[in-house]
């Protein structure tokens, strides 16, 4: 199979996560494999091979931006017309998430446990499926910043940020 | 890079995926000439297909097509159509994948139903629903 060549619409983007409730998360080398690691979080409905004991689909509402946040060394030049930037590796990229609040929800209940704990780290992955393929982006984080909307004037929202943990914790896998 | 979607195989897709949902019901593209003999069909009209256009003169610089499809629902029951219509909703509504069968068909990221209103003609004896369908189709 070929790799996705097509402009994707953000409603491709799935997010999945470990469903145990003291995961072992991937390893640095594991986040970039695909067979049996990564393939085993997404289920098939992305194009993985997960199912209910393996992996849980998060009932987002959106897939907030992902990757790497930005970050460099600025620094002028004596006598140059413009200073200059030296490009640096900065922290992955936390991704605060709404999802529609059902007090029932397996993946929710299990976030909500996390974030309880402070110390569970799990691994993520947001997948981007056309219906033959998948690209996979996989890291591993704690949950921070839980709130419960209950606003009146909408559904009941949750909301919830994941902080990436470790120097490089996140991985590129497809599954061709 | 996005080429140009095919709207040839976005007809035959809405066909045969209206037609499986709602079998044996007959499905019409536009028009059905004997509505008067039938005690119910469908009609579907696509409209709206639009792969908006990225800056540059590279014709393949184009994003995803979201086409709106109409689907009319013709009943000499009232609640025939309600019937229809949710059989449609609860097949289409949120559906992501093969859309169209083996044949035609082609992936689909999301299929999103609204349901426009339910009227009545008088003159041709026939109750009517109007679903929009959107189709967000990866280019």
């Amino acid at each position: 199979m070929a790799l996705i060549n097509k402009v994707m619409p953000g409603y491709s983007a799935t997010l999945w996560c470990q469903d145990e409730a003291s995961p072992t998360p991937l390893t640095d080398a594991q986040l970039s494999t695909w067979t049996a690691q990564v393939a085993n979080i997404i289920g098939t409905s992305a194009g993985g091979t997960g199912t209910g004991t393996t992996g849980y689909q998060i009932p987002v509402e959106n897939i907030p931006p992902f990757g790497a946040d930005d970050a460099f060394a600025a620094y002028a030049v004596a006598g140059a017309r413009t200073g200059a930037k030296i490009t640096t590796q900065n922290q992955v990229t936390s991704m605060t998430i709404t999802a529609a609040w059902n007090p029932a929800d397996p993946a929710l209940l299990l976030i909500r446990g996390d974030g309880y704990s402070g110390t569970i780290i799990r691994t993520y992955v947001v997948a981007v499926y056309d219906g033959t393929n998948t690209v996979a982006y996989a890291f591993n984080a704690r949950v921070g910043g839980m709130q419960w909307d209950m606003n009146t004037s909408a559904e009941g929202k949750f909301t919830f940020t994941l902080h990436p943990v470790g120097g490089n914790s996140y991985g590129w896998t497809t599954n061709t | 890079m996005a080429t140009q979607n095919n709207v040839v195989q976005y007809g035959k897709a809405i066909q045969a995926q209206l037609q499986s949902i709602v079998s044996p019901i007959p499905v019409y593209a536009a028009f059905n000439r004997n509505f008067a003999t039938e005690p119910k069909f469908i009609v579907w009209m696509l409209r709206n297909v639009h792969q908006p256009v990225f800056a540059g003169n590279l014709q393949g610089n184009k994003g995803i097509d979201t086409p709106t499809f109409q689907i009319s629902i013709f009943t000499q029951k009232i609640e025939d159509g309600f019937t229809i219509s949710n059989q449609i909703l609860q097949s289409l509504h949120g559906y992501s994948g093969l859309f169209g069968g083996a044949t035609h068909g082609f992936n689909i990221s999301k299929a999103d139903v609204f349901w426009l209103y339910n009227s009545y003609d008088n003159t041709e004896k026939m109750a009517q629903i109007f679903l929009d369908c959107t189709l967000y189709i990866p280019a």
